[in-house]
């Protein structure tokens, strides 16, 4: 098949992911890749220029036809500043024509200006990093804002008209049991749609991952993660927002498309550093045409992940794709499965009837039966209408429910 | 050499306290010697096995030639046996002494002499050997030769004018060394043409060759395609090739008497070949055997089995290829509930245990789990009958038993007076009953003790030397069986008894025991997901509980698109760390949690 025919016959990807690798001070608990850089660094500008050419580019090999989604994350993207976040957002919004448009916001660098330029730009989303609405608390995370700030800055976003969901964090230094009932009502009280929790994850490499090498601290002990995570629900849950993941609580129709793209097999192509896609084989090879020292992949090859290893600096110096270098990882139709059905087990609708079909043919049928039978049996996940889901005890103890998927990936003693 | 001449040959041993030097002093012979080049030196380069490198201690014998050109224009060729150096394996020195005309006694110039140094220079003596006094470590600044010379002839009875003051590290003194060799051991006597008479020192197993056994040759020689005898085992075998080590192996048209080398016997059965016989020509036997080894006998036994039960027959070939060069090891099979098929080893101490097992485990690829240790009990019973029991789910019904005896030792530390009192304290502690105190000088004080071999083998070597911050030497030798009051300490996980964490122990120490074990227990074992209570019994008494909490919650809670590789990646790690446990019950145990005895806290 030509490279014409290819084009013409397969759509590109269903999301678009852009990173923005910059922040104004990295966080106590991040090892995300982002680095704190200093207002007014050309990189910003030349960096975000640079995405834009890649978007141009990757446009004009047909991949972002199609696009449903995007989503401008970080490290910061307001941090940008108005003109050329609103610039970049303009250019996703021309290019790929997305029905949901995100971007990732900190309130610290949330100006007014940013607010409007991102909007008009044709953003329809903000997820804002709020965290906590405990002054003590954000410190110890290292956050640059404060709670009034947060509130404040969340009403502004609420009432410029863009759907607003707030992140925030629980078994952190310092909360409580009392502190997070109030950070949660208080979130509430800014009239979001959306609102995402994840307990605090202590990971090497960061200040926290350093102060606690050697010892659990406490204020972070499991124990203290799902009480809490059943805190949010609660509160979440009895002020009308309805858990459709394990970490993400939305009011009606206010879910967010590009995360449900990445736990349901939709096909993404991540650009700047550090972000990651996920194609299927004719989306990589039409991506390898553009950057040839993408590997061959191997025949058994399904799907396709990869990871732009490109620094921040190399991304500006040489925005062509063909400069990029990416790692890669080839699943076969088999891991393909089990991947989408250890992340389908993180969502309230479960696994259905589609990917059940996909699975009886690529799984040999006693281990698929023997896997879902032992999620059943230990309580981890329960029928329901035809669907598989997972139960509270489910999502609490979620590695074990999602390690029983993922062994489906291949046969061993 | 065809020829009666062994004027030219020195065989000789280098024995030591642990850590006054002996290998490093080995190393400076290869290199002074030109044996090994300097640039291809890795230190302690007689040590070979891994584990001995990494733990800086010699495990097994092994023999080297060398060549000496000596200050009288001759050349010497020097045959270096090396040996162990830690207490568990004192039946390696003797073997090694049984080979040698001479030792040189190596003495820390810090340390002076310690415990033993004094056993080591006894079996050399006893054994007939000339004795070369070296002093180490002169370069150190708080060397004092002077006073260890004093303490060589006071302590030892050896005279002490003649030691050379040497350097392991620097070189020093090391020529000086190599001369006294060879003016003060004698060389080895025999006939060149009188029927074989050779010992066999070590062996070991190739999968090409079959098993190398390492010999010492009293009377005649031996060559390729030579048919020989093991005397005491019987079997016959056509030689396949001679040599010497070098340390490389180099092979030789034939090893003539008073030399020592290796032999290439062909045989596939590690068993056929046993350390300590004597090996002859089969047409032309000499007319005895030469006299045995102390047979070293097991102290400790431990379960070992596998975490795979599959493995239970790789087990065992393993530990048969092990025994061709560590006669010591021996086992019956054994069985647990718990842990299925296994083995019950007999063990000279618990570092002879933790290296055969490491080995096992490196050498063999296997995944095992060794239970709590014991030792040999005599359990006299009602019906008047006498078991041993080995193991503590042997023990019979209680009802069935009218007294236990255990083994005693005769504990010999050598210490300085100012931690006297600590010893005592740690001696009653575990259950020691001091006999008498001598002071061998101002600085060291000999203390006896009696004290039980189950208290000895589980951590009071370390808690001795922690105590007296290392000054302490530890030397031991089997005393008697005495009755004690000693129970069957039992524990559960989850309701259900776990036969392989039984313990059998002093009642007086059983309550302590349990607590600490089920406090251990509960560290070790992973929370899961539902409750898991640990308790203790005898009998049906419960004596001690913990539990390990339900893990309530085991998700990385954010999963966006650069996160799905590594939570998979995360989830694979998960499931290699459980395929490391063992699964009791519903319960996933670790493999240590086996041996969590060895690690509870002391009170």
């Amino acid at each position: 098949m030509s490279a014409e025919g290819q084009r013409g016959a397969a759509p590109g990807v269903g999301a678009l992911y852009l990173h923005v690798p910059f922040c104004a001070r990295k966080c106590a608990y991040c090892d995300f890749a982002s680095w704190a850089t200093p207002t007014g660094d050309p990189l910003m500008g030349s960096y975000s220029r640079a995405l834009e050419a890649q978007l141009d580019e990757v446009a004009g090999m047909g991949l972002l036809e199609g696009c449903e989604t995007a989503y401008v994350g970080g490290g910061t993207p307001t941090l940008l500043g108005a003109d050329r976040l609103g610039s970049l957002v303009e250019r996703v919004a021309r290019l790929a024509a997305p029905s949901e448009l995100t971007c990732e916001a900190n309130p610290d660098s949330l100006t007014d200006d940013v607010l409007d330029a991102a909007r008009a730009a044709g953003a329809t989303r903000l997820s804002v990093g709020v965290q906590s609405l405990d002054d003590g608390e954000l410190a110890e995370l290292g956050r640059l804002h404060d709670a009034a700030c947060a509130r404040e800055r969340v009403r502004a976003a609420v009432a410029s008209g863009l759907d607003v969901s707030v992140d925030l964090m629980c078994a952190t230094p310092g909360q409580t049991d009392a502190s997070w009932a109030s950070t949660l009502a208080g979130a509430l009280s800014l009239g979001v749609g959306h609102v995402s929790v994840y307990p605090l994850q202590i990971e090497e490499g960061t200040a926290l991952g350093e102060l606690w090498r050697h010892e659990d601290p406490a204020w972070n002990d499991g124990d203290v993660q799902a009480s809490r995570m059943k805190q949010a629900q609660a509160v979440l849950e009895g002020s009308g927002l309805v858990r459709y993941e394990v970490a993400s609580y939305a009011a009606a129709g206010r879910q967010c498309r590009h995360n449900i793209a990445y736990w349901t097999g939709v096909t993404y192509l991540g650009l700047g550093t550090g972000a990651s896609s996920m194609l299927n084989l004719k989306q990589y090879l039409r991506l390898s045409q553009a950057c040839p020292s993408l590997p061959e992949p191997p025949s058994s090859a399904a799907r396709v992940r990869l990871t732009v290893e490109t620094t921040r600096a190399e991304v500006a110096a040489d925005p062509r794709i063909a400069a990029l270098s990416f790692s890669t990882e080839f699943l076969s139709h088999r891991e393909a499965v089990a991947e989408d059905l250890m992340l389908a087990m993180r969502m309230t609708s479960g696994v259905g009837p589609g990917l059940l079909a996909r699975a009886r043919e690529t799984v040999p049928a006693g281990r698929l039966e023997a896997a879902v039978g032992e999620a059943v049996a230990t309580g981890l996940a329960a029928w329901s209408g035809g669907r598989l889901v997972p139960t509270e005890c489910g999502w609490l103890l979620g590695n074990e429910l999602y390690g029983l998927m993922w062994d489906l990936a291949a046969d061993d003693a | 050499m065809s020829t009666n001449d062994t004027s030219h040959i020195r065989n000789f041993s280098i024995v030591a306290h642990i850590d006054h030097g002996k290998s490093t002093i080995s190393d400076r012979i290869l290199e002074l010697t030109h044996t090994v080049e300097e640039r291809d030196m890795e230190a302690q380069l007689l040590d070979t096995m891994d584990i001995e490198r990494e733990r800086g201690i010699t495990i097994k014998s092994n023999a080297v030639r060398v060549m000496y050109d000596a200050d009288d224009g001759q050349t010497y060729q020097f045959n270096l046996i090396d040996t162990p150096g830690h207490v568990d394996f004192t039946y390696e020195v003797s073997r090694s002494l049984a080979a040698c005309e001479g030792a040189v006694l190596v003495v820390d110039a810090t340390q002076g002499v310690e415990a033993q140094t004094v056993s080591n220079a006894n079996l050399a003596m006893n054994a007939n050997l000339d004795i070369v006094p070296a002093i180490n470590k002169i370069d150190l600044p708080s060397a004092h030769p002077d006073e260890v010379k004093e303490e060589i002839e006071e302590d030892l009875a050896i005279p002490a004018d003649d030691a050379v003051c040497v350097s392991g590290k620097t070189g020093e003194g090391i020529h000086d060394l190599l001369e006294a060799i060879v003016f003060l051991v004698s060389p080895p006597r025999g006939s060149y043409d009188a029927p074989l008479k050779a010992l066999i020192l070590d062996s070991y197993f190739d999968e090409y060759r079959g098993v190398v056994a390492t010999v010492r040759v009293f009377d005649g020689h031996v060559a390729k395609g030579d048919q020989l005898l093991m005397m005491q085992g019987g079997t016959d075998f056509l030689v396949d090739g001679v040599g010497v080590r070098r340390p490389a192996e180099q092979p030789v048209d034939e090893l003539g008497v008073g030399e020592v080398g290796y032999v290439v016997t062909g045989l596939k059965d590690p068993e056929a070949v046993r350390v300590g016989d004597t090996l002859t020509y089969r047409d032309r036997p000499c007319d005895e055997v030469l006299p045995g080894y102390r047979e070293a006998k097991p102290m400790v036994y431990t379960g070992l089995f596998p975490v795979d039960n599959k493995d239970y027959e790789n087990l065992r070939d393993a530990l048969e290829k092990l025994r061709v060069n560590d006669p010591s090891l021996t086992w019956t099979p054994e069985t647990s509930v718990a842990l299925g098929f296994g083995f019950r080893v007999g063990f000279l101490g618990l570092l002879h245990m933790e290296v055969v097992k490491e080995r096992l485990e490196r050498e063999f690829g296997l995944s095992l789990i060794a239970t709590s240790p014991s030792v040999d009990y005599h359990v006299y019973q009602t019906d008047g009958q006498m078991v041993c029991v080995r193991s503590p789910q042997d023990l019979p019904d209680v009802t069935r038993i009218e007294r236990i005896e255990e083994p005693f030792l005769k504990a010999k530390v050598i210490v300085p007076p100012e931690f006297t009192g600590a010893v005592m304290q740690l001696a009653i502690e575990h259950r020691g009953i001091t006999q008498d105190m001598v002071y061998l000088s101002e600085k060291s004080v000999e203390m006896h003790f009696d004290i039980p071999l189950a208290e000895l083998i589980l951590d009071f070597f370390d808690q001795l030397k922690s105590r007296t911050k290392g000054y302490a030497s530890l030397d031991y030798d089997f005393s008697d069986y005495r009755p004690s009051d000693l129970v069957k300490l039992d524990i559960l996980l989850s309701g259900d008894e776990v036969d392989a964490l039984s313990f059998i122990v002093h009642r007086d120490k059983a309550y302590a025991l349990a607590r600490g074990l089920c406090d251990k227990l509960k560290e070790i074992i992973p929370r899961q997901q539902f409750e898991v209570p640990i308790q203790g019994a005898i009998g049906n008494k419960i004596i001690a509980r913990s539990t390990v909490k339900a893990v309530r919650k085991d998700v990385l809670a954010k999963c966006y698109g650069g996160d799905i590789s590594r939570k998979r990646k995360l989830l694979e790690k998960q499931k290699e760390g459980k395929k490391r446990m063992k699964q009791i019950g519903s319960v996933e145990v670790p493999q240590e949690a086996f041996l969590a005895v060895l690690k509870v806290d002391d009170q």
